[in-house]
């Protein structure tokens, strides 16, 4: 039985340091293919409308339990981490080890919040699923914590270096972590910390929307942990060890719609076949527990309770967000991709993957600045860079589909703002000096220098072929409201292509001096 | 002519050629400097031939017309010592390949660097101040691979922390930037721009490509681009040689060009100690394929007028060979 426990550590182990890697790889060294694991992420496949993973993962949760949560996800993989080398998860000398014991199950608690985020997502709000969403959680901790330390340490060693005439590694400055997200971050990574050392999966099988659909699934599953009741000493080292806390020892139950399928009970048991992980469906049973039918009765019941009162106040929740964003807020800029700024932010569950991608760091998460609705939610800004003419890999990467993938021709029509000039500050209209600096970082011309005065140019826009790319604003040296800036589109654009003339071919060209 | 005449004049020629060769090819022998006495005295006429103050070459490849014109130039160790440390300056400023004629040709990039290693020189930088994300520009220009290959060092020009202090005594504008310690190190730096249309200071080449070693070029556009630039060119540390890239030019939309339909080839390289000369000739060279006035391109003017070198070719010895 211990197989099971080993599949299931390497499994995880290879999740996790995937999915770690992915996002802290700052430099893009890995190839951007490994974005596909992430696609069994059940709510990026939900979002980005992957039917077959979402089918896949339900049936793999219906037949085997909620091994999705000890496998593949890895904020759950995350604090089983903090589990193991917390001084509970360790082995003490003449104590039981794992020290956690069985709870009732917080069913109002966990329904009520599925219950809510689906309705919110119904009505096209990631409001409440994106600070529960665990990938969202994890990825956000792995790309404002965990990168900035990689880069950190990288820092060190190429200053180090450096010094040394050895140019391998390179320094690299950090613009993409905000406030916001940062705040975010640290709040998620301590709850993960603190709450999984006292009550282990405490997150899973309460706040996490993920764990509370899934267990909806699981609690019916066909394979499921159960006692061999005359083994069985009811010594309670199973209970101690599960940090679902889903096995009573007592009353030789397992609630299976709380057990992330760690499989850590039936390698404690002293007895060895007292615990089973078996094919054992419901409806086969003729002794099915009271207990889990009960808290079944009567968490449906309070999961329709809560419902019926969400479905009233969300249309009110979410007229209240809407109409921030569509108040004297300024439009955020959204990567190229998004399409337009209802999908997006229908999609976009801020899991800031792009955030971390991005070579040019101008994806940043946003702040309040854009109002509640898009908390946290990734928008470009050109204060330290502009988006790259034929760089797509934002939208190649993110899982949800909240960014569209674009081929390099298709981004490099994609107009996802517009470049507007206010004349009266510019350099060349107000000391009547040459400048040109944002023509000359228009990858299109949509930004040109055309005649003014004597041999002076000025920038003239052509709204038709700027793609927004924000280079014209980063350069513009005038400070601190720029000459030139890029307004966001509403919805996505196409830009037309710019007219390209050959020049004439020069046959027999002279020195000319 | 008259016997004295003679007498004199050879003597003037025998002296003339002798510090001549001495100070050339060092490493020849000495029988060289009578071979050009003894034409002298056969031809009865004086030509000495001294090292030219710009060469250009046209119709060879990068990399033959590099050597062509520092060949020219009496050989690269006229300029490059033994033991130095060198700062090779190309302008890799945009994502774009080599045929897009926007950062300077990689081959010829690559040459360079294989001649001052050749030339005893005990490492050669490269980098660049670019205006794109930095390792797109190198890798996509081709000249980190050059480089590389060529047994020089690519070092990153992106981050502040790179950048020192100096000050530019004789600047109007500019008094004070902050400058690429690579070449504060440096024991000597060559310019090599490549010659292309620019939207703001109508022309890029060897004076414009001092933009890339500095920091702060928003100032440049801030305070009279055109000022500045010149102002940039006073720093005490000159490049020994300015080799302006023409293989291929982008004539239109520049620095950064819209396709390859701006670019022709045409197949030239242009060198000279002298910034000014050097910018002065390229544009006159360009204003042959697209009309350019050498008075709007303002730097070089103003370089003059900083006596940083000469506008009137006229005044210079020039070479220029067709290959």
């Amino acid at each position: 039985m211990n197989k099971l426990k080993n599949l299931r550590v390497i499994t995880a182990l290879f999740f996790i340091l995937l999915i770690t890697l992915f996002f802290v790889d700052f430099k893009n060294l890995l190839p951007t293919k490994i974005h596909g694991v992430l696609h069994l992420q059940l709510v990026p496949a939900i979002l980005a409308g992957s039917v077959l993973v979402v089918i896949f993962l339900l049936l793999l949760t219906f037949f085997f339990g909620r091994v999705y949560c000890s496998f593949i996800c890895p904020a759950g993989i995350f604090q089983d981490i903090f589990i193991r080398f917390s001084k509970r998860g360790h082995l003490k000398k003449n104590k039981r080890k794992r020290r956690f014991s069985y709870y009732k199950p917080s069913n109002i608690l966990r329904y009520s919040l599925l219950g809510l985020a689906t309705v919110l997502l119904l009505f096209g709000s990631t409001h409440l699923l994106l600070y529960l969403d665990p990938y969202s959680n994890f990825g956000r901790m792995a790309a404002n914590l965990f990168r900035p330390v990689v880069i950190f340490g990288n820092n060190l060693l190429a200053d180090h270096l450096m010094a040394k005439d050895n140019y391998a590694l390179y320094h690299v400055s950090i613009y993409n972590v905000t406030t916001a997200a940062l705040i975010a971050s640290i709040a998620i990574f301590l709850l993960f910390g603190i709450l999984s050392v006292i009550r282990g999966r405490l997150f899973c099988n309460t706040l996490c929307p993920v764990g509370g659909l899934l267990s909806l699934f699981s609690r019916y599953s066909l394979f499921r942990i159960s006692f061999d009741k005359e083994t069985c000493n009811n010594c309670g080292l199973c209970e101690r060890t599960c940090k679902a806390e889903c096995i009573n020892s007592k009353e030789q139950t397992v609630d299976m719609s709380r057990c992330v399928g760690c499989f850590n009970c039936l390698s404690s048991c002293k007895k060895r076949n007292a615990i089973h992980y078996r094919f054992a469906p419901v409806f086969k049973k003729q002794t099915v527990e009271k207990t889990e039918i009960q808290t079944t009765l009567e968490s449906r019941r309070s999961f329709l309770a809560l419902s019926g009162t969400i479905l009233a106040t969300a249309p009110i929740l979410h007229s209240c967000g809407s109409k921030q964003s569509n108040g004297s807020k300024p439009i955020l800029i959204l990567p190229p991709g998004a399409v337009n700024l209802k999908r997006f932010n229908e999609k976009c569950t801020a899991c800031h993957l792009c955030v971390a991608k991005c070579p040019n760091q101008i994806i940043q998460p946003a702040g309040l600045e854009y109002g509640l609705d898009f908390l946290l939610k990734p928008r470009l800004v050109f204060k330290h860079g502009y988006c790259n003419y034929r760089c797509t890999i934002c939208s190649e990467v993110c899982p949800n589909g909240a960014l569209r993938t674009l081929t390099k021709k298709e981004k490099m029509q994609t107009q996802i703002g517009i470049a507007h000039f206010e004349k009266e500050l510019c350099i060349v209209y107000r000391f009547e000096t040459d400048c040109g600096a944002c023509s000359e970082h228009c990858p299109t011309q949509a930004v040109k220098m055309v005649p003014y005065k004597d041999s002076l140019r000025i920038p003239l826009v052509t709204p038709d072929i700027c793609i927004g790319c924000g280079g014209c604003e980063y350069i513009c040296p005038v400070h601190p409201q720029k000459a030139i800036r890029v307004i966001a589109d509403v919805e996505q654009g196409v830009a037309k292509l710019p007219n390209f003339e050959k020049v004439e071919e020069i046959e027999d060209i002279d020195f000319g001096f | 002519m008259k016997r004295r005449d003679f007498l004199r004049k050879g003597i003037v020629a025998g002296v003339a050629a002798s510090t001549l060769g001495f100070s050339s090819c060092k490493r020849e022998k000495q029988s060289l400097n009578f071979d050009k006495l003894q034409e002298s005295l056969v031809s009865d006429e004086l030509t000495v031939e001294s090292v030219p103050d710009l060469v250009a070459v046209m119709g060879g490849e990068p990399d033959v017309m590099l050597n062509k014109a520092l060949e020219t130039l009496g050989g690269i160790e006229q300029y490059i010592k033994k033991g130095q440390s060198v700062v090779v300056k190309p302008n890799i400023g945009w994502d774009r390949k080599p045929e897009y004629a926007a950062n300077t040709n990689p081959i010829l990039v690559g040459a360079l660097v294989k001649k001052c290693l050749a030339a005893g020189a005990s490492k050669v930088i490269v980098f660049d101040h670019t205006c794109d994300n930095w390792i797109k520009c190198y890798k996509n220009s081709g000249i980190e691979d050059a480089v590389k290959a060529a047994g020089g060092t690519m070092i990153p020009g992106n981050d502040e922390r790179y950048y020192k202090d100096v000050t530019l005594p004789r600047g109007i504008n500019l008094k004070e930037t902050k400058i690429h310690e690579a070449l504060l190190d440096a024991d000597v730096w060559i310019n090599v721009p490549i010659l292309k249309n620019h939207g703001g200071a109508k022309m890029t080449i060897a004076m414009k490509n001092y933009m890339g070693i500095v920091w702060d070029r928003g100032f440049f556009h801030g305070n009279d681009l055109q000022q500045c630039i010149a102002d940039s060119c006073t720093w005490e540390k000159k490049p020994v040689l300015n080799v302006i890239d023409a293989y291929r030019v982008m004539r239109r939309n520049g620095p950064q060009g819209k396709s390859i339909d701006d670019v022709s080839i045409l197949k030239t390289l242009i060198i000279s100690p002298d910034i000014v000369a050097a910018d002065t000739a390229a544009v006159q060279f360009f204003n042959q394929v697209e009309k350019m006035l050498l008075e709007d391109v303002g730097h070089i003017g103003k370089g003059e007028s900083h006596q940083l070198g000469t506008t009137d070719l006229e005044k210079l010895n020039i070479k220029r060979i067709r290959l």
